[in-house]
């Protein structure tokens, strides 16, 4: 377990912000129909079972399929979304919260409601339903009432039995202002938690401001210990003690701010310098930092070289040769600044892979398969922002290689193969890329299962399966709503895989691809950026203005031929060997230029479109900073970027712009 | 790190307010000038935290309070108060403020009450 609970704090945090998708979604759905918030629900649920199934915390697996069984059905159009399914559906995303707490403390997270939640759940989809009769879904429904109101039950019952006392005495800090205010938020915010029995001085007295400073509260909450103490940890607070006096013996809970400066009584100094001397006989050599803090550190470097930028130019203009000396020292230290802030977020991707050789055991272990997992280039390095969407994508190819690819020990040995399929998982750096491979020898894919799934998803039709390539057939595969899984195991097989491995990946700035041969294996290929903060882009000029386009977009560059050029529809196109691509001039943007006869070929999913240009000045790695906070968004334009010289160049949103047609 | 809505009738105040944050490593998902947009944009972008300015045209902070209290009763307003509003600060936190911050607004005060209302 102990290997596992490393990845604690990692699976709390992006399982929260999973249910965190849920509750947004089910909110959203429940005012209106939305088919993209039913998808976003089924994804989250979806990652989050498969992330509680790596962790092992069968309680939440088991909730997040039942969740992802009802998305499932209401996708297809089997189930409608009701008033009390929604009752029943907020109820299981608040278990889910109130589970994820308990994960967080240390605990398992199965509450002792669980089974009857996950049975309700069940019967909505009528898996179970086969013997119910017309009425079924109006019973299904009373019964969750039922199970509701007996979750409510169970409360106000414990509420009677457990409710625990405490007397919680405050001292507001000197510096406090308006002390009666902050008091008052103090008392409401307890107030949420129980029952204020009792406020010494009284509560009016506290709130008008008449008292020393000192107040004393007696609280009946059913909430723990470490509830009141956030409640009461402020800084407004110089010292808070929280007594449980159900259990007299614990010794209260004192929360005091050090920053305070305030006269310590002899008995209060000893402990600390106690503590002091302790700290002192080890030498730190690490320090953990929240990685918020990094972020906001490469924020600070990134204005930073924007504003030497600034200087630079400034010293250009106003020709100051002295100033210029300097500031090619200033720029030498801002890229070390820069580089080192880089390398600081850099993680291994031991720190992900570790967790799978598990995976792969247990997955292998339970569909009766043996599977020898082979690691290499643990040590490759990746910026965490990345590591940290990279997870569940490589979580979902693996088990889909165990689940689809390798095939069982009678049937590999049948076809010649070792009884032990391999299953390989291997990462690499290359040149600016992290590629991370993996490869197993199962039996592949097979193109002709791929096309009759297709047809009988509606996705094409027979005669135009007919004359798919083998490429093109395989990535059906990221279709969304695509499956070739003839039975459904709760790992993987629900066609939501490998398109969300797809958009994840490609959120993150990379690419996927996979190879494969019947009957030899599959291989999928990652081809990633290092860090998502540096960018390389392809500096181009349009109407004489400088434009970045992220070269993870530029397919090609060519010489824009004017006799290619035809008119379809109203909109330009450009005839490139044998392939007809739409033509925009971006004339909105940048203005009408005459000089344009470069063509920039840009891709995005698979779609592809042209731009004309009149200048490649070349690429370059640049940092790209969000517009959002300072002019709103700007279609056509994903953000600036400030190259060496100053000037603040527009980064072509080239998705948004691929997808506008 | 929290997301941020900014609720004040005046720009400057609004660009004020959102430089701080901004500074201390906070999303500002939406700015509303009154109370009736400060509802609407809740629901629409269901921040972590709102600040509140009390008053405004139209619709004032505590009504606003009250409305987006009442669409999600878990919603942290933070108010932002004017020196000498302590009866409207009072009204506010008995209808569920969970904090306040006083103009003219001090980076490390206002970042500090963030801090604590979101870790709340």
């Amino acid at each position: 377990m102990s290997e596992l609970d490393a990845y604690r704090s990692l699976y709390i945090a992006e399982s929260r912000e999973n249910h965190e998708n849920i509750v947004k979604n089910l909110l959203v759905l429940e005012s209106e129909a939305s088919d993209e918030a039913i998808a976003e629900i089924f994804r989250s649920a979806h990652s989050l079972k498969g992330m509680s199934a790596s962790m092992d915390f069968k309680g939440m697996e088991r909730l997040c399929h039942a969740m992802e069984d009802i998305f499932q059905e209401i996708r297809n159009g089997k189930m409608a979304v009701t008033h009390t399914l929604m009752d029943t559906l907020l109820f299981a995303s608040d278990m889910m919260e109130t589970m994820l707490d308990d994960i967080e403390a240390g605990g398992p997270g199965v509450p002792e409601d669980l089974d009857e939640l996950v049975d309700c759940l069940k019967k909505w989809i009528g898996r179970k339903a086969g013997d119910m009769p017309e009425e079924g879904a109006d019973r299904a429904s009373s019964e969750i009432g039922e199970c509701i109101a007996q979750g409510d039950l169970s409360t106000t019952v414990e509420e009677k039995q457990a409710l625990n006392r405490y007397r919680i005495t405050l001292c507001m800090s000197d510096q406090c202002d308006n002390r009666n205010l902050r008091a008052m938020i103090i008392l409401q915010n307890l107030e949420e938690l129980g029952r204020l029995e009792k406020v010494t001085p009284d509560r009016s007295i506290v709130e008008d401001g008449e008292f020393d400073g000192l107040f004393t509260v007696e609280l009946a909450s059913d909430a723990g210990i470490e509830a009141i103490k956030t409640v009461t940890s402020s800084s407004d607070i110089k010292e808070a003690v929280v007594e449980d006096q159900a259990s007299p013996a614990s010794p209260p809970a004192v929360i005091r701010k050090t920053a305070e400066p305030t006269v310590q009584k002899e008995d209060e100094k000893r402990p600390s310098q106690r503590a002091e001397k302790v700290e002192k006989g080890r030498e730190v050599k690490n320090i953990r930092v929240d990685i918020s803090r990094l972020d906001v550190m490469m924020n600070l470097v990134e204005d930073l070289v924007i504003n030497r930028g600034r200087i630079t130019e400034i010293a250009r203009e106003h020709q100051m040769k002295d100033l210029d000396e300097t500031l090619n020292m200033i720029g030498r230290s801002v890229s070390d600044l820069q580089n080192l802030m880089m390398n600081i977020r850099m993680i291994p991707l031991t720190h992900i892979f570790n967790r799978f050789p598990r995976t792969v055991r247990d997955i292998a272990n339970r569909e009766g398969k043996e599977v020898e997992f082979i690691i290499e280039g643990g040590d490759t390095e990746l910026d965490r922002s990345v590591m940290d969407g990279l997870n569940d994508p490589l979580l979902h190819l693996i088990r889909n290689a165990i689940d689809h690819g390798i095939e069982r020990p009678e049937i590999r040995e049948a076809a010649g193969k070792a009884r032990k399929g391999t299953l390989r998982l291997s990462a690499r750096r290359d040149r600016d890329n992290v590629i991370i491979t993996i490869e197993d020898d199962g039996k592949g894919i097979s193109a002709e299962k791929v096309k009759k799934k297709a047809i009988e998803r509606g996705l094409i039709s027979e005669a135009e399966a007919q004359v798919l390539s083998r490429e093109e057939t395989i990535d059906f595969l990221f279709r969304p709503g695509f499956s070739t899984a003839e039975s459904i195991t709760d790992i993987s097989g629900r066609g939501v895989g490998l398109d969300v491995v797809r958009t994840t990946i490609e959120s993150l700035k990379g690419t996927i691809k996979v190879e494969s041969t019947e009957g030899e294996g599959s291989r999928f290929e990652l081809l990633l950026p290092p860090t998502m903060a540096i960018v390389t882009v392809m500096m181009v000029r349009i109407n004489g203005r400088r434009c970045a386009i992220p070269v993870h977009n530029v397919v090609e560059v060519a010489s824009l031929e004017q006799e290619y050029i035809h008119t379809i529809g109203g909109h330009e196109t450009i005839l490139l060997r044998n392939e007809v691509l739409p033509l925009d001039r971006l004339d909105d943007m940048f203005g009408r230029s005459d000089r344009t006869d470069i063509l920039v070929v840009l891709q995005h999913q698979n779609r592809k479109r042209s731009i004309a240009v009149d200048l490649i000045e070349g690429q370059q790695e640049v940092v790209i900073k969000p517009l959002s906070t300072v002019v709103g968004s700007c279609r056509g334009v994903s953000g600036v970027t400030i190259p060496g010289d100053g000037e603040v160049v527009p980064v072509l949103d080239v998705n948004a712009l691929i997808k506008e047609t | 790190m929290g997301r941020i809505l900014i609720v004040d009738d005046t720009l400057f105040m609004r660009t004020l307010l959102k430089n701080i944050l901004f500074s201390g490593g906070h999303d500002i998902v939406g700015e509303a000038g009154d109370g009736d947009e400060a509802i609407a944009k809740y629901q629409e972008l269901k921040p972590d935290l709102v600040t509140m300015d009390v008053v405004m045209p139209k619709v004032n902070g505590i009504e606003a309070l009250k409305g987006i209290k009442s669409f999600d009763p878990n919603a942290k307003v933070v108010m932002c108060t004017a020196v000498g509003q302590e009866q409207m600060v009072k009204l506010a936190i008995k209808t569920g403020a969970k904090g306040y911050i006083v103009k003219p607004f001090q980076a490390p005060k206002v970042l500090e009450e963030i801090k604590n209302v979101l870790g709340s």
